[in-house]
C-alpha cells in the first residue's frame, strides 16, 4: 500500500492539545471542560448561553459528555456513556469559517489534497432546549467526524448574529489518525512516563458506569431529583438569576437522561419530562437575555478593542 | 446587436444534495418566468448546479425591454365636462396629474363607456438595470423548507452566499444580489483550485470551470460521469452495480469532481440479510453495491470521492474502515436481535404509543388483527396464519437493527420470523404487510399479505378519522391518502372482493374512541377512499371520463373489485352503436320520471298496453330481464349491457309512437311503470344516463 501513514500518529493527547494551539491561535477564548454532566458540548454555558444576544463570542474548549444510554459495559469498540467532544463556537460565524475549519484538520495531519472532506447536510434541532441549526457532518472518507452548525434559534430566540459551531468527535478522529480499531486501544500518550492507552483510563469506569446507569441508579431518587432541580430552577429565574438557574436545568437534563437509561419514563411521560425542560431552558435564555441587556451588552465593544489576530 | 447569452451564478457554501435538483430546476423556471414577465427576449435556458453553485445559462437575452405604450384612465367623458362643454375640476385635475393640457388628452371607448385618457410610452428598460431584480425574486421562491442567516447579516438563504455572477454577454452586472455585489468571479474545487476563476462569457462558464477549476458544473454531465464510471469500476471487480438509479443523484448531489473509487469488505459480511448490507452501503454510506450475474452481491462497492487524491489508497481504505465498523455494528445487532423471539417483544409494544388517544403499539397490532381475521374470514380464508402475522407485525420496530435501519422494519421482521420457525406464510405477511410503501410500488405478493395490508390501512385511516384529523390540501402528515390508494390498489389489483363499507363499519367498531360507528365519519371516510379511487381509474385509463366513473359511483358497489368490473363493462358499452340513443333514452326516461315524482312500486299491467310499440318494448323488457338476471349475478355486467343493447330499436319505436303523459291516469302510470322497469334494468349495472357519448 503507497499510503503514508505519519511515522508517529498522534496521541489522544497531542490531538487535543493540536486543536488547543490552533484555535487559540484563531483567537479563540480556551475554556476549560464545564464542572456539570451534560450529553454534549453545546450544553457548555460557553456554548448555550453565548449564542444568545447580540455580543461577539469565540471560545474553545474540551467537553466530557455523558449519554447514559449509549453505555455498553467496555464491549463495544465504538460506544461510550463517557467522552469528549472538542468543541469550537464563533460568533458571528466568519465569512471563511469553513476553511478555517479545513485548517484545523491540517492542523491535526489530515491533508485535504489527499483525504477525501466533504460537508454533507445534516442539520440539528433539540426539542428539549427549543433550539434549531442548519449545518453539515463532516465526512473524512466516508466517515463522520465533525457536526457543523450555523446556530439559528436557542432556547426560542433567534439568534442575531449567528454563532457558527463546530463539534469534532474526538475519539473517532483519534481511531482513524492512529488507525485502530476500538476506542479501547487508542494510544492516550506515550512518554518518558510510559505508555498509556485510552483504555488504561476509561475502560473500568466503562464497566461500572453502565452498571449503574442500566440497573442501579436509585430511579425514585432521580424522580426527586428532577423535580427538585426543575423547581430551584424556577424559583433562581424568578430571582432573575440566569446562570446558576441554568445549573440546575443542566441537572434536569442529565438525570433525566439517567431516567431513561433505567427505562422510567413511558413514551407518553417521556414528551411530558422532554417539554418540561424545555419551559427552563425558555425561561432561562430570557432571563439571560435580559440580564445581558441590563448591564449594556458589555462585551460588544470587545472585538473593536482587541488585537487583530492572524 | 442587441441580444447576449445571459448568465447567472450563486455560489454557496455547501446545498442540501437531496434538494440540489429541484433548487437547480425552480431557480431556472423561476428565473425564466420572470424575464418573460419583464418583457425580454430570449433563447434556450440552460439549469447548472453542484454542491457549492446554483446557475442558469439564458442564450439570446434581449438587452433592452421594448417600449411600451400605457393608458392611463381619467374621469368619464360625461363628468369630465359640465352641460356647457367646458372641463369640471374633475378633468382639470386628471389634466394636471398627467402634466398636459386638456386639449391634449385622448379618450378611451368601451361598451360602458367614453373616458379621457393620457397615453404615456413607457421607455423599455436596459437589462441590466433589471436583471438583478430579477434574479433576487427568482430566489424568493425558491423552495427551501428553512432558510438561514449567518454572521451578522439579514440575509437569507439555503446556505451562506459567498459570491455571485451576472454577465450579460462580457459585461459584467456590478450589482447587490443577496447582499453580495455581483462580479464575474466564480471560484473553482475547494482542494484543485485555488482563488477566483474569472469567467469572461457566460458561454466559456461550463468550460473555464472544467479546465481551470476542477468542477462539472452541469449537473446531468456530472451524472453520467459518474454512472459510466462506477459502472466501469465495478467492471474491475467482475461484477456490475445494483440499486444504482436510487442514488445517482444524490451522488451527483455530493460531488464537484467525481473520482469512483473501488473497495472491498470482508467476505463474512456477506451471511447478513442481504438487506441489510445493502442498505448499509446505500443509505448510509451513499456507496454503490455490487452483484455477480446471478445477483449475488459481491464483498465490493463502489465509493465516488470529490478529490483526485495524492493518495487514493488512503481514501480507500478510509472508506473501507467505516463500511467495516458499520457492517460489524449491523452483525452485532443480527446476533443479538435473534436471542429473543420476536412474539416475546409484544409486551414491548405496549410500551410504545402509536398515536394519543389510539392506545399503544400492541393495541393497534390487536386492532390489525381483529380486522385481519375478520377479512380473511369474508374470504374463506385461514385465519390463523394472518392472526399470528397481525401478533408479531411490529414487533421488529423494537429489534436493534430496525432501531439502526428504520427502513429495514417488515424486512427484518420476516428474517427473525423465519429464525424463530414461524410459518412461511407468517413471516411473509410480516414483511408484505408494509406494501406498497409509495405510489407505484409492489403490492404483497401472498394472500395473507394482502389481508394484513388492507387491515394496517384501514386501522391507520379509521383511527386517525376518529380523531377527528384529515389530509388537507398539501398537508397529510398521517400518510391517509398513500393509505387509502393502497387499500384502493390492493383490493382491486390483487382482487380482494370485500364489502368496502363493510370493511370501513368495521374499522370503526374496534377503534378505542367508542364514538365509533357514527354513520357520517363513516360515509367520510367512504367518500375519501372512493376519492382515491376514482384518481386511481384515472391514472390507470387517461381515456376514462369523470361522467364514466360517476356513472358507476352512483351505485356506489359494495366491493371495488365489482366497481371495476361495471366500469370496463361501461366503457366497452360506450364504444356500441346503440350507445348514443341508449344513453339520450336513459336521460330522457329518467327526466319523465322525475316529473311524475318518481313514483315507487308500480307494476306493470299488460292488459293496459294499448299500442303496439309499448306491448313489443314489454315483451322486449321481460326477454331482457329474464337473459339478464343470471349474467348480473354472474358480475357478467359487459354481457348484461351487450343484452341491453338490444333495446334500442323498441325503445326508440316506443318513444316515435306513444304518448307517456296521457289523459287517461291508468294508461298513463301504466307507462311509467314500464319506463321505471326499463330504467331500474340499466342501473343495475350502472346509470348510463350520466354519460356523454361523442
Amino acid at each position: 500500500m503507497s499510503s503514508q501513514i505519519p511515522p508517529t500518529p498522534l496521541s489522544f493527547q497531542d490531538l487535543i492539545i493540536k486543536l488547543q494551539q490552533y484555535w487559540a491561535e484563531c483567537g479563540c477564548v480556551i475554556m476549560q471542560p464545564y464542572d456539570k454532566e451534560m450529553g454534549a458540548g453545546t450544553f457548555h454555558p460557553a456554548t448555550f448561553l453565548r449564542a444568545i444576544g447580540p455580543e461577539p463570542w469565540s471560545a474553545a474548549y474540551v467537553q466530557p459528555s455523558r449519554r447514559p444510554t449509549d453505555g455498553r459495559y467496555g464491549n463495544n469498540p465504538f460506544r461510550l456513556q463517557h467522552y469528549y467532544q472538542y468543541q469550537v463556537v464563533l460568533k458571528p460565524s466568519p465569512d471563511d469559517i469553513q476553511e478555517m475549519y479545513l485548517e484545523s484538520l491540517r492542523a491535526i495531519g489530515i491533508d485535504s489534497a489527499v483525504h477525501d472532506i466533504r460537508f454533507v447536510e445534516d442539520n440539528w434541532e433539540s426539542p428539549t432546549l427549543g433550539a434549531w441549526g442548519l449545518g453539515w457532518e463532516v465526512w473524512l472518507n466516508g466517515m463522520e467526524i465533525t457536526q457543523f452548525t450555523y446556530f439559528q434559534q436557542i432556547g426560542g430566540l433567534e439568534c442575531r448574529p449567528v454563532t457558527g459551531e463546530i463539534s469534532y468527535g474526538l475519539e473517532r478522529l483519534a481511531m482513524y489518525l492512529q488507525d485502530v480499531e476500538s476506542i479501547f486501544d487508542l494510544l492516550w500518550t506515550d512518554g518518558p512516563l510510559g505508555r498509556i492507552s485510552y483504555g488504561d483510563i476509561y475502560h473500568q469506569n466503562e464497566v461500572e458506569q453502565s452498571k449503574y446507569n442500566f440497573e442501579l441508579a436509585d430511579v425514585e431518587a432521580l424522580f426527586n431529583t428532577f423535580d427538585h432541580a426543575e423547581h430551584d430552577a424556577q424559583r433562581l429565574i424568578d430571582l432573575d438569576l440566569a446562570l446558576p438557574a441554568y445549573e440546575q436545568m443542566l441537572s434536569a437534563s442529565h438525570t433525566f437522561n439517567l431516567l431513561d437509561a433505567r427505562q422510567a419514563i413511558s413514551v407518553t411521560e417521556r414528551q411530558r419530562f422532554i417539554l418540561r425542560i424545555r419551559a427552563l431552558s425558555q425561561s432561562i435564555c430570557e432571563t439571560y437575555f435580559a440580564s445581558r441587556e441590563a448591564l449594556g451588552f458589555p462585551m460588544l465593544d470587545s472585538r473593536v478593542q482587541g488585537r487583530a489576530s492572524k | 446587436m442587441n441580444k447576449a447569452d445571459f448568465l447567472v451564478e450563486i455560489g454557496t457554501e455547501e446545498l442540501p444534495p437531496k434538494a440540489l435538483r429541484s433548487l437547480m430546476t425552480a431557480f431556472a423556471e423561476n428565473l425564466t418566468k420572470a424575464i418573460d414577465e419583464a418583457r425580454l427576449e430570449h433563447g434556450a435556458v440552460h439549469a447548472y448546479a453542484s454542491p457549492r453553485r446554483l446557475a442558469v445559462l439564458v442564450e439570446k437575452l434581449g438587452l433592452q425591454q421594448d417600449d411600451r405604450t400605457v393608458q392611463q384612465q381619467g374621469p368619464a367623458v360625461k363628468i369630465a365636462f359640465g352641460d356647457d362643454g367646458k372641463p369640471t375640476p374633475a378633468a382639470t385635475a386628471f389634466a394636471r396629474k398627467c402634466g398636459v393640457a386638456i386639449g391634449e388628452l385622448s379618450r378611451s371607448k368601451t361598451s360602458k363607456g367614453e373616458w379621457l385618457a393620457f397615453e404615456v410610452v413607457e421607455k423599455g428598460r436596459a437589462a441590466a438595470e433589471i436583471l438583478p431584480g430579477l434574479v433576487e425574486q427568482a430566489l424568493t421562491s425558491l423552495p427551501i423548507p428553512r432558510r438561514m442567516r449567518w454572521g451578522d447579516g439579514d440575509v437569507e438563504f439555503v446556505r451562506p452566499v459567498h459570491w455571485v455572477i451576472l454577465l450579460h454577454g462580457r459585461k459584467t452586472i456590478k450589482a447587490p444580489v443577496l447582499g453580495i455585489t455581483a462580479g464575474n468571479q466564480s471560484r473553482g474545487h475547494r482542494v484543485h483550485s485555488s482563488g477566483d476563476l474569472t469567467i469572461s462569457s457566460p458561454g466559456s462558464y461550463l468550460d473555464t470551470l472544467e479546465k481551470d477549476g476542477y468542477v462539472i458544473a452541469d449537473f446531468e454531465r456530472r451524472r453520467a460521469l459518474i454512472i459510466s464510471g462506477v459502472t466501469a469500476a465495478a467492471a474491475e471487480s467482475g461484477g456490475s452495480i445494483i440499486d444504482g438509479e436510487s442514488l445517482y443523484d444524490e451522488v451527483a448531489a455530493l460531488v464537484e469532481w467525481p473520482v469512483p473509487l473501488l473497495g472491498d469488505f470482508d467476505s463474512k459480511y456477506l451471511s447478513l440479510p442481504r438487506e441489510v448490507v445493502i442498505s448499509t452501503l446505500t443509505r448510509h454510506q451513499r456507496y454503490f453495491p455490487i452483484a455477480d450475474a446471478e445477483g449475488n452481491l459481491l464483498p465490493h462497492f463502489v465509493t465516488v470521492a470529490n478529490l483526485d487524491s495524492k493518495d487514493p489508497g488512503q481514501v480507500r481504505s478510509g472508506n473501507e474502515r467505516v463500511i467495516r465498523s458499520r457492517l460489524a455494528d449491523a452483525a452485532f445487532f443480527w446476533d443479538t436481535d435473534r436471542r429473543i423471539v420476536l412474539a416475546s417483544r409484544q409486551d414491548a409494544l405496549n410500551e410504545v404509543v402509536y398515536q394519543h388517544g389510539l392506545g399503544s403499539l400492541f393495541d393497534r397490532t390487536q386492532r390489525i388483527g381483529t380486522l385481519a381475521t375478520w377479512l380473511a374470514t369474508k374470504l374463506n380464508m385461514n385465519s390463523d396464519d394472518v392472526d399470528r402475522a397481525a401478533a408479531l407485525a411490529k414487533c421488529d420496530l423494537l429489534t436493534g437493527m430496525v432501531g439502526e435501519f428504520p427502513e429495514l422494519q417488515g424486512i427484518m421482521g420476516r428474517y427473525y420470523a423465519t429464525a424463530d420457525g414461524e410459518t412461511d406464510a407468517v413471516a411473509c405477511a410480516i414483511e408484505e404487510h408494509y406494501l406498497p410503501r409509495y405510489a407505484g410500488d409492489k403490492l404483497p405478493a401472498s394472500k395473507e399479505g394482502q389481508v394484513l395490508a388492507v387491515a394496517d390501512r384501514l386501522d391507520t385511516l379509521a383511527g386517525i378519522f376518529s380523531l377527528g384529523k384529515r389530509a388537507s390540501g398539501n398537508r397529510d402528515p398521517f400518510g391517509l391518502r398513500r393509505a387509502a390508494l393502497g387499500v384502493v390498489r390492493i383490493l382491486i389489483e390483487c382482487g380482494l372482493d370485500i364489502d368496502l363499507k363493510a370493511l370501513i363499519a368495521k374499522a370503526f367498531a374496534i377503534q378505542p374512541s367508542g364514538k365509533a360507528v357514527e354513520a357520517d365519519i363513516a360515509d367520510e371516510l367512504y367518500v375519501f377512499v372512493t376519492d382515491r379511487l376514482r384518481r386511481y381509474f384515472l391514472d390507470r385509463d387517461p381515456g376514462l371520463s369523470v361522467e364514466t366513473f360517476d356513472a358507476v359511483m352512483v351505485r356506489q358497489p359494495a366491493s371495488l373489485l365489482d366497481f371495476d368490473r361495471r366500469l370496463v363493462a361501461v366503457q366497452t358499452f360506450a364504444r356500441l352503436e346503440q350507445a348514443k340513443s341508449l344513453a339520450a333514452a336513459n336521460k330522457r326516461i329518467a327526466n319523465i320520471l322525475q316529473k311524475a315524482d318518481n313514483p315507487d312500486g308500480l307494476s306493470i299491467n299488460q292488459k293496459l298496453l294499448q299500442e303496439e310499440a309499448e306491448q313489443a318494448l314489454f315483451s322486449s323488457l321481460v326477454n331482457a330481464q329474464r337473459k339478464v338476471r343470471p349474467l348480473l349475478a354472474a358480475r357478467s355486467y359487459a354481457e348484461v349491457l351487450n343484452e341491453l343493447a338490444d333495446l334500442r330499436d323498441p325503445i326508440d319505436r316506443f318513444f316515435d309512437n306513444v304518448m307517456v303523459m296521457v289523459d287517461d291516469d291508468k294508461v298513463k302510470t301504466n307507462r311509467l311503470a314500464l319506463l321505471g322497469e326499463l330504467r331500474a334494468l340499466f342501473l343495475d349495472v350502472a346509470d348510463i344516463s350520466r354519460m356523454s357519448i361523442g
